[in-house]
């Protein structure tokens, strides 16, 4: 065994995985200052795609708006006529576009992200974001039930997958490029960076590090300070501060969590079932279904429900100011989930953020009717229902928990909302969760024939752990104080090959039963293990180190001790490669 | 990196032109800028013209009492200047002359959020409160009303809005605190004599007769015929026990409203008052004997009466009967022509407690048992 100088043993209070000094070299001069060249100018180029994405998300508004107001005119609501015309002609010019100009434009912008990410080294093409700009905006000018936030991420991560490619970014950071520009695209649109932060980490990217989250980061609050310019700072909805005279009334909220949850399946039904049987039918048709669907939209606003059309953040306002009675509000709730499902199946392009909020704002504040009714003297503010249902949905239907919390807090801006979002989310989340097993982004990949992680399931996957393969160990357990006669004497009885050896100054080590018995005969008894033994110390592990961890060992020492991380001379058990092979193979029969 | 040194021949593409691209995208920057600058300042000043003309036609609605027209105006208005303060503003104005108070309030509640020193808002917020019957908030609402920024006019609309803050004090029967608005209010009036005069008329609601009083003839001296004034100064002097004044005021209220029966009464009974009242100092000894002996007779009858119509077992009836036994015991002393002091002051002393019992058990008095018991008052205050 090779003699390693004590400077260098392990300490038994660090890290059990010793760093590995390399010798400086010119090239890896090179290299750590290429590195961090590039990732101060990654944090640069994330301010820029933050500001070009915020601005390019101010002209789509502005597109949105323009394309509303000279589609169907600048009154509150427009003839019956032009409300069915306006959107079926124009599904016609839409589905044009897709099927001929902007093929991508159509499908999730979520999913496009997440794609360029894992499949495609960043690469979104530039056409895409301009196609997603102009499909989305004369889609939802004209009334279709979609919404612009989905769109503003694309067109985000677009412009900085371009930006990245003209850059000749390494691929690590190109792959990293779409997930930023994302975040800076949703921060514009909802005005809100910690929602969008939250969201792409949690949806897109699933994984937290200093590098990414700095990135992403600068990338939003930057797209949101240009956003703020041109939109103002005004929250998106105002509501007055929420006071919970008694925590039962927290029951009630939960209420609207359990119908958000059986919203959403509906929701996420609808979808899973209409759209892969449109996308099967003849090419022809789909040059049809946008319009077809316009036309149904057209046809309920014309009968009563011009609410139901575009994006609909003033009538969510409407509704939170409690200006339509509970059971319009209901209806309103149920038909934006048929116009969503019809639009969004359809090949239309635009989001489901907006869409999903309306449904959870009219659903909300349709509860607080409802409840107000069969419970008079139960406190419900209909605002503060509106808006728990809003973030209700979006933890139902969009699957992200956390950043439905945030995104009430941030379009409100009022924090005394917070219990009742959590327990009404929470609830959603988990009806949800039990009786739909697929989030609706990773359901829509799956559908476009990609496979791509889901974070919800990485979220859920099991992690093995050290102490799912490890055993006790039966042999002796010496000091290193002791001689070569007393441990020798000390391993008779133990039928394992191997004893470990404690030792005061460099942690465990590990000497074979028959190498005893040869310094016996080569006549050092009376030396002690201390002295014979080599100084490199036995790496060691912790129970709940991830199994993965023993691997860089197991393969190098026939053995490895577990211990305790309060007492370091405690063994709890020991591993070694047949455990650790063991462990994950019954793991893949189980699979 | 002006003079990228051998070694940076390894660094990337984009490292050995660092400067140049950060110079190139911020100048892309600014130029993608100013371009939405440019559009959004078109986009704008299109929704803003859109807006303007909503907003007109909402408010000429409103001016016409159409709120129901205003209502729909101000929404369209607001499609395109969703932040417009004005706008929300009118809207919620709107929204309240239509009752639908809730939807103002959440509007006005937005609105007291971004500008809590609004006088309008808080104004329409203390009347909503107001009408909610939520004191504490009204009170709260109309304080920063009255201490409110306004743009115009800001001493008037103060005034009205701490003198709807005093009727609904009053309404609440906080006469108080109303009383405290109101001394605020006196130490700011202008010389407009309606206006004292209706806030001499609240002072005799709280009641403070004394400056009810003084604002009334404050008020008269700035217009001398003003029947309101003449009025309530001849009421207020009247409560003061203030009968010749009452009389020369209430005279003239008389005089310049003739219909005004409540001034009429009063008349009436001031002159009653110092008509038959004993302690009148002008009166001569065989006039005081005879108010004297007028009073009891009075008194008896009013005490006969009331003992006739109450039921026997009735409570207070033993006390009645005992007053009866006084009123029997005197009437000896009263056949005397001269009645001497002591005398009077016994007799007197029974009549007010005559009338003060039977005011109690048997209702409010009028005519000469009305001027006994303010004459006993009066003595009582003495």
């Amino acid at each position: 065994m090779d003699v390693i100088p004590e400077s260098q043993q392990l300490d038994l209070r660090s890290d059990p995985i010793p760093p590995a000094p390399e010798p400086p070299s010119s090239f890896h001069r090179s290299f750590l200052r290429r590195v961090f060249r590039e990732d101060r100018f990654f944090l640069i180029l994330s301010v820029f795609i933050g500001v070009f994405s915020g601005l390019s998300v101010v002209c789509f508004r502005y597109a949105i708006d323009l394309c509303r107001m000279y589609f169907l005119g600048s009154e509150i609501t427009a003839p019956a006529l032009r409300l069915m015309l306006v959107p079926s002609l124009t599904g016609l010019v839409i589905a044009v576009l897709v099927l001929h100009v902007f093929p991508l434009a159509r499908g999730s912008g979520v999913n496009q992200t997440k794609a360029a990410l894992y499949i495609y080294n960043g690469y979104i093409p530039f056409r895409t974001a301009i196609g997603k700009f102009i499909t989305a905006a004369l889609a939802i000018g004209s009334g279709q039930s979609l919404g612009p936030e989905d769109p503003s991420l694309q067109i985000g991560a677009g412009l900085a997958s371009a930006l990245g490619r003209r850059l000749r970014l390494s691929r690590d950071r190109m792959r990293l490029i779409a997930p930023v520009g994302a975040a800076a695209g949703l921060a514009a649109a909802f005005n809100a960076p910690i929602s969008a932060v939250l969201f792409v980490i949690e949806e897109v990217i699933g994984r937290w590090s200093a590098g990414i989250l700095g990135s992403v980061v600068l990338s939003a609050v930057s797209s949101v300070v240009i956003t703020r310019w041109f939109l103002g700072s005004e929250s998106l909805f105002r509501i007055p501060q929420v006071e919970l005279t008694h925590p039962w009334e927290l029951l009630a909220y939960a209420v609207l969590g359990v119908a958000g949850g059986l919203a959403s399946l509906v929701f996420a039904g609808g979808i899973a079932v209409l759209r892969p049987k449109l996308k099967a039918m003849p090419r022809w048709t789909q040059y049809f279904q946008p319009a077809l669907a316009g036309l149904i939209i057209g046809g309920i606003a014309a009968l009563g429900a011009p609410q139901i059309m575009g994006a609909g953040y003033s009538f969510m306002d409407e509704a939170i100011r409690g200006q339509f009675t509970w059971q319009f509000l209901g209806i309103l709730a149920g038909l934006k989930i048929l116009s969503t499902i019809l639009s969004f199946t359809s090949g239309t392009p635009g989001g489901m953020f907006a869409p999903t909020l309306f449904i959870g704002a009219m659903l909300g504040a349709f509860i607080a009717g409802l409840e107000h009714l069969l419970v008079p003297h139960l406190a419900v503010s209909t605002a503060t229902y509106a808006l728990v249902g809003m973030g209700v949905l979006f933890a139902g239907f969009l699957r992200a928990p956390m950043t439905s919390v945030f995104m009430v807090l941030e379009v409100s801006g009022n924090y005394s909302i917070i219990l009742p979002v959590i327990v009404a989310n929470t609830v959603a989340y988990v009806i949800s969760r039990a009786f739909w097993k697929t989030p609706i982004f990773d359901l829509l990949t799956r559908q476009d024939g990609l496979e791509l992680p889901s974070m919800e399931e990485q979220r859920e996957q099991s992690i093995l752990r050290v102490e799912d393969a490890m055993r006790p160990f039966s042999g002796a357990v010496l000091d290193a104080s002791l001689t070569i006669a007393q441990a020798s004497q000390q391993t008779k009885g133990f039928t394992t090959d191997y004893a470990l050896v404690h030792t005061t100054t460099a942690g465990w080590n590990l000497v074979k039963v028959a190498q005893l018995a040869s310094w016996v005969a080569e006549g050092k008894s009376d030396l002690t293990l201390h002295s014979l033994l080599p100084l490199r110390s036995l790496p060691y592990l912790h129970p709940d180190h991830p199994l993965e961890v023993a691997l860089r060992y197991v393969d190098r020492w026939p053995i490895v001790p577990v211990v305790n991380r309060a007492n370091f001379s405690q063994i709890e058990g020991i591993v070694s490669k047949q455990d650790v092979l063991a462990r994950y193979q019954e793991l893949a029969e189980t699979d | 990196m002006a003079n990228p040194s051998v070694n940076d021949s390894q660094l990337s593409w984009y490292s050995a032109r660092e400067p140049l691209i950060i110079m190139a995208l911020s100048a892309g920057a600014i130029a993608f800028f100013f371009a939405v600058l440019a559009l959004s300042q078109f986009f704008e000043s299109h929704q803003s013209a859109r807006a303007d003309e909503y907003f007109q036609q909402g408010t000429l609605d409103l001016r016409n009492h159409h709120p129901d027209l205003a209502v729909n105006r101000f929404h369209a208005a607001l499609a395109y200047s969703r932040d417009s303060y004005s706008i929300q503003l009118s809207l919620a104005q709107a929204l309240l002359a239509l009752n639908r108070t809730e939807e103002a309030l959440q509007y006005l509640t937005n609105l007291w959020q971004r500008e809590p020193e609004n006088g309008m808002v808080n104004f329409e917020l203390a009347r909503i409160y107001a009408q909610k019957g939520d004191a504490a908030q009204a009170l709260r609402y109309y304080h920063d009303a009255i201490y409110a920024i306004w743009d115009q006019d800001q001493d008037s609309i103060r005034r009205s809005a701490r003198l709807e803050l005093i009727n609904f004090l009053l309404a609440r029967q906080l006469h108080g605190q109303a009383e405290s608005e109101l001394i605020a209010l006196e130490s700011n009036l202008p010389q407009d004599p309606e206006l004292i005069t209706e806030v001499g008329g609240l002072f005799m609601q709280v009641p403070d007769y004394e400056r009810a009083l003084t604002l009334f003839v404050r008020s008269l001296k700035l217009k001398h015929q003003n029947p309101d004034a003449l009025a309530g100064a001849g009421h207020a002097a009247f409560e003061l026990g203030q009968y010749k004044t009452s009389e020369h005021y209430l005279k003239s209220a008389m005089a310049a409203n003739p219909s005004d029966s409540a001034s009429a009464q009063l008349l009436e009974t001031a002159r009653l008052v110092m008509q038959i009242d004993p302690y009148n100092m002008r009166l001569s000894a065989s006039q005081r004997s005879v108010n004297v002996k007028d009073a009891v007779q009075t008194a008896a009858a009013r005490l006969s009466e009331c003992i006739a119509n109450k039921p026997a077992a009735s409570s207070g009836m033993a006390g009645l009967q005992e007053l009866n036994s006084h009123l029997s015991q005197l009437q000896p002393k009263l056949r005397r022509s001269a009645v001497d002091s002591d005398t009077v002051d016994e007799a007197m002393g029974l009549v007010f407690d005559i009338e003060q019992q039977t005011k109690e058990l048997c209702g409010p008095p009028t005519d000469k048992d009305l001027a006994l018991l303010l004459i006993s008052r009066e003595q009582e205050g003495n």
